[in-house]
């Protein structure tokens, strides 16, 4: 009798070169998945992002009837061409598939650096070395006794436990080194390695900032407390969503799902550690801690916490404060007795990343007043000192990572990055990621964009293009008006690259929900613009942004830019400091105590406050003096006082 | 009547809406009936939606002047149609809130707004409304929509909820149903049965009329 079974089909992913075998009717978008192949979603595979473009180089035939959600997002010339929506096409057959650039996620600049802060170094893992007298029928202690008694004679530890682990190894590493061993104790209180020989100078850790979108890893050398070397790997929970909450609603559909979403990023933090390890010849059994920072969401699924509280009002974590866990218990590849160490968070939407970026900015113990930003998927603003920190976290969107926007990409080669507009005659310059011809806008640019059409008059106040100009650029296209950046001829796939009117007031929207935020912290601290002392900017998006540009559409607040500093991944150096410093670890633990989290949609002023941050940049232009004496002087300023919503109004 | 629109537009694309008191009392005063005035307003208002869907007219455009035709209506035009005994005959009932779980509520505001200057009778719920408080709203009100707002995907399942409450309580088919919010979209509304589905405020007044019009058929 003939066994029946399931003829299993061949896509190809150029220019990667990798081969998926699947079963015939899944996605391009699931095989993709199942060989790690590059390839953006930002919907999780829903058909509404339209950013899984790909292009059926070969087996065209095999390929599942075009569906009505790609003939929205891709042209008929483009359908023609080939190109396919991944998550849309189902694999009949074999298929050689190509991933064009825009929608690559690789290549995308990935912010490791961030400020260094001097620390005391303490880390919780210290070395000591010891030889041991060999037993003898007169001196017949226990392996363990013999090196409890001898770790107290020389170092004066007390106290200490031996792992299981270690337990089971121990008499043949003792016998193996003639009696001479390097023990690795963690809390003073733990014993989680042994070597032969003497090798207290080889004490590694490892620091993790696991970002929505992408995971920074950095190997440190505990004696120096130097960053030994530094990796990132975009977040491969990519593919079950853009989005904290998409992911989190997979997560909620079950246990198998929760622990895949684990499991997906605890393999892209392990393959960071392979990296870095290979660069620097440190083996894996040597690094013995990690600390991780994340938002909380991130932080729960990295622990396979239950995230469905996160994702309902009120928004509650599962737990608060720093835990430790056993390495081999998580699966990440570090000593498997090593601890990994997860910073405390703040709230459901305000976590361990935000504590990390206190811990390194120092707010918590300055006396000056300071404020920070930290612009992501999710954004969070700090505002405070050392006798009161308020936060909140605000939901910008994904628009300055480029979704929503016509033309917008993540950052990645040709995406175009800055732009100066001539005020007289429109003419436009524009820079682009690895100077390759355009192909699309990233966020950065856009926000320097928007600076530069206000000064130039193509956008009011209102963010309103002005359909009166006179100008080659500006013309009429299925969003509205539109403003051309780069012609056919500039671009690398043929097609121009615009700004629409629709772009601009996605942009409105996204940069409006920081500044109220802004605002509402200012409010509640009773402080204006001119009492902020200090104003970092971090998070991987906000080091590429130009600052001035994101003060002059109203980003957030006028503060003088000399007092704005840009700190870059300081969220990640919160993390090394964590691990590197026992005090950092516990300054981590007070400042999660400490802040108060401001909820902004439970406040009342919050409606009224997003609706007057829509303006660029704000409605009331008293507050944006500097600005509003460059738009004067430009010829730019409003000739009618803007009205200004007002605020403490209920909406019933 | 077209100087009237003029002037009520006036009023507010310029963010004044005192502007629009000032207009409805001299409006009034000159002879023009309270319904005239609110024909002329809604006129104006459906322009707004329209530029606002295209992007001509932003957020705040909405907001203001949802605000202030509400205010309008309730505070001048209302009071004198009733002593009229002209009352402004409610095109229809609805109930609106956001689901259980979900704290966001601007977008469901303006839908509220919109809904009632564009001659519905709204009742909100606010946010964060259970299931049974849905229901127990239907059997009060006895609305002809009921409409839910999701910002989250995580609370986007308490829609579906919501509708199979109505059907246990054989109140699904007293109602049309609408949904809305960011994550929502054509193909969930549509999965979960919902009747009708908005991707903006002003889309919602022309899909809200529509069912309206089917229930009546």
């Amino acid at each position: 009798m003939m066994g029946i079974y399931c003829m299993k089909v061949e896509v190809i992913f150029q220019p990667e070169g990798k081969h998926a075998r699947v079963k015939p009717c899944c996605s391009i978008l699931e095989a993709a998945k199942l060989v790690g192949a590059d390839l953006l979603s930002i919907c999780g595979g829903l058909g509404e992002c339209g950013k899984c473009r790909v292009i059926v180089e070969k087996g065209r035939e095999n390929a599942g009837s075009i569906t009505e959600m790609e003939k929205v997002h891709l042209s008929p010339t483009e359908l023609s061409m080939g190109y396919r929506l991944a998550c849309c096409t189902s694999v009949k057959g074999n298929l050689v598939v190509r991933v064009p650039e825009e929608s690559r996620t690789s290549r995308q600049r990935l912010q490791v650096e961030g400020i260094e802060i001097p620390v005391k170094l303490e880390p919780l893992v210290q070395k000591y070395f010891v030889q041991l007298p060999m037993s003898t029928l007169q001196d017949s202690r226990s392996d363990v006794d013999r090196l409890l008694d001898e770790l107290y004679a020389q170092h004066g530890l007390e106290n200490l436990k031996v792992s299981y682990n270690l337990l089971q190894r121990l008499p043949c590493i003792l016998r193996d080194s003639e009696w001479k061993v390097t023990v690795t104790v963690w809390r003073s209180n733990e014993i989680i390695g042994m070597e032969s020989g003497d090798t207290t100078d080889r004490t590694f850790g490892y620091a993790v900032d696991i970002g929505t979108t992408k995971l920074a890893g950095y190997l440190i050398d505990l004696s120096t407390g130097r960053v030994m070397a530094a990796g990132s790997l975009m977040n491969p929970q990519i593919h079950y969503g853009e989005d904290v909450m998409t992911r989190i609603t997979y997560a909620m559909r079950g246990h198998k799902e929760q622990k895949e979403l684990q499991q997906v990023v605890i393999a892209g933090i392990n393959q960071i550690l392979v990296n870095l390890c290979e660069r620097t010849g440190v083996n894996s059994e040597e690094v013995y801690e990690m600390t991780a920072v994340g938002n909380t969401a991130m932080h729960h699924l990295f622990l396979n916490l239950c995230p469905k509280p996160l994702g309902l009002s009120p928004y509650t974590p599962v737990v608060r404060s720093g835990v430790n866990v056993k390495a081999e218990s998580i699966r990440v590849n570090i000593k498997p007795d090593g601890n990994v160490h997860t910073l405390p968070v703040v709230a459901g939407f305000v976590g361990a990343d935000n504590v990390a970026l206190i811990l390194a900015t120092e707010i918590y113990r300055r006396k000056e007043l300071c404020m920070a930003l930290d612009i992501g998927t999710n954004s969070e603003i700090v505002l405070g000192n050392k006798n009161e920190i308020l936060v909140c976290s605000c939901a910008s969107g994904p628009a300055f990572e480029g979704a929503h926007i016509r033309y917008g990409m993540r950052a990645g080669t040709g995406a175009i990055e800055k732009v100066i507009l001539d005020t007289g005659t429109l003419e436009v310059k524009y820079w682009t990621i690895d100077n390759a011809k355009p192909c699309g806008i990233c966020g950065s640019a856009i926000v320097c964009i928007l600076a530069e059409m206000l000064k130039a008059g193509i956008i009011d106040v209102k963010g309103t293009m002005n359909k009166n100009l006179d100008s080659p650029r500006l013309h009429t296209g299925e969003d509205g008006l539109e403003f051309v950046l780069a012609s056919r001829e500039e671009t690398s796939n043929g097609g121009e690259i615009t700004v629409t009117q629709k772009d601009i007031r996605e942009i409105q929207l996204a940069k409006a929900a920081i500044h109220a935020g802004a605002m509402i912290l200012m409010r509640k601290k009773g402080v204006l613009e001119r009492d902020i002392d200090m104003f970092f900017i971090a998070g991987a998006f906000g080091s590429y942004i130009d600052a001035e540009s994101a003060r002059t559409i109203g980003m957030y607040p006028e503060v003088p830019l000399e007092k704005v500093k840009v700190v870059g991944n300081a969220a990640a150096t919160g993390a090394r400091m964590a691990l590197v410093s026992k005090m950092a670890r516990e300054k981590a633990e007070e400042i999660s105590n400490k802040v108060k989290h401001i909820e902004l949609a439970a406040e009342p002023d919050f409606q009224a406050e997003f609706i007057n941050s829509q303006f660029i940049p704000y409605a009331d232009l008293a507050r944006y003096p500097e600005t509003s004496e460059l738009l004067r002087n430009l010829g730019k300023y409003p000739k009618k006082p803007i009205p200004i919503f007002p605020y403490g109004r209920s909406n019933k | 009547m077209s100087a009237l629109i003029k002037t009520i537009r006036e009023a507010l694309l310029t963010f004044e809406p005192d502007k629009l008191f000032e207009l409805t009392e001299k409006s009034l005063k000159k002879g023009c009936s309270p319904q005239e005035f609110v024909d002329a307003m809604t006129v104006v208002l459906r322009e707004i939606g329209d530029k606002f869907e295209k992007g001509e007219l932003f957020l705040p455009h909405l907001v203001v002047a949802g605000e202030a035709a509400k205010k309008a209506i309730s505070v001048y035009l209302e009071p004198l149609l009733k002593k009229a005994r002209t009352e402004r005959k409610a095109i229809g009932r609805v109930v609106i809130g956001t689901v259980a779980g979900d704290i966001h509520e601007i977008g469901k505001n303006i839908v509220s707004s919109m809904l009632y200057t564009a001659g519905f009778d709204v009742i909100d719920l606010g946010k964060d409304v259970p299931v049974e408080e849905f229901i127990k709203a239907v059997k009060e009100y006895n609305p002809d929509i009921v409409g839910m707002s999701a910002l989250l995907s995580t609370t986007l399942p308490m829609q579906e909820d919501i509708i199979k409450a109505l059907k246990k309580n054989n109140l699904r088919d007293k109602v049309r149903v609408m949904v809305g919010g960011a994550p929502v979209t054509a193909e969930w509304a549509e999965k979960i049965g919902a009747d009708g589905y908005a991707e903006d405020a002003v889309e919602a007044v022309k899909i809200a009329k529509k069912l309206i019009g089917d229930k009546n058929r």
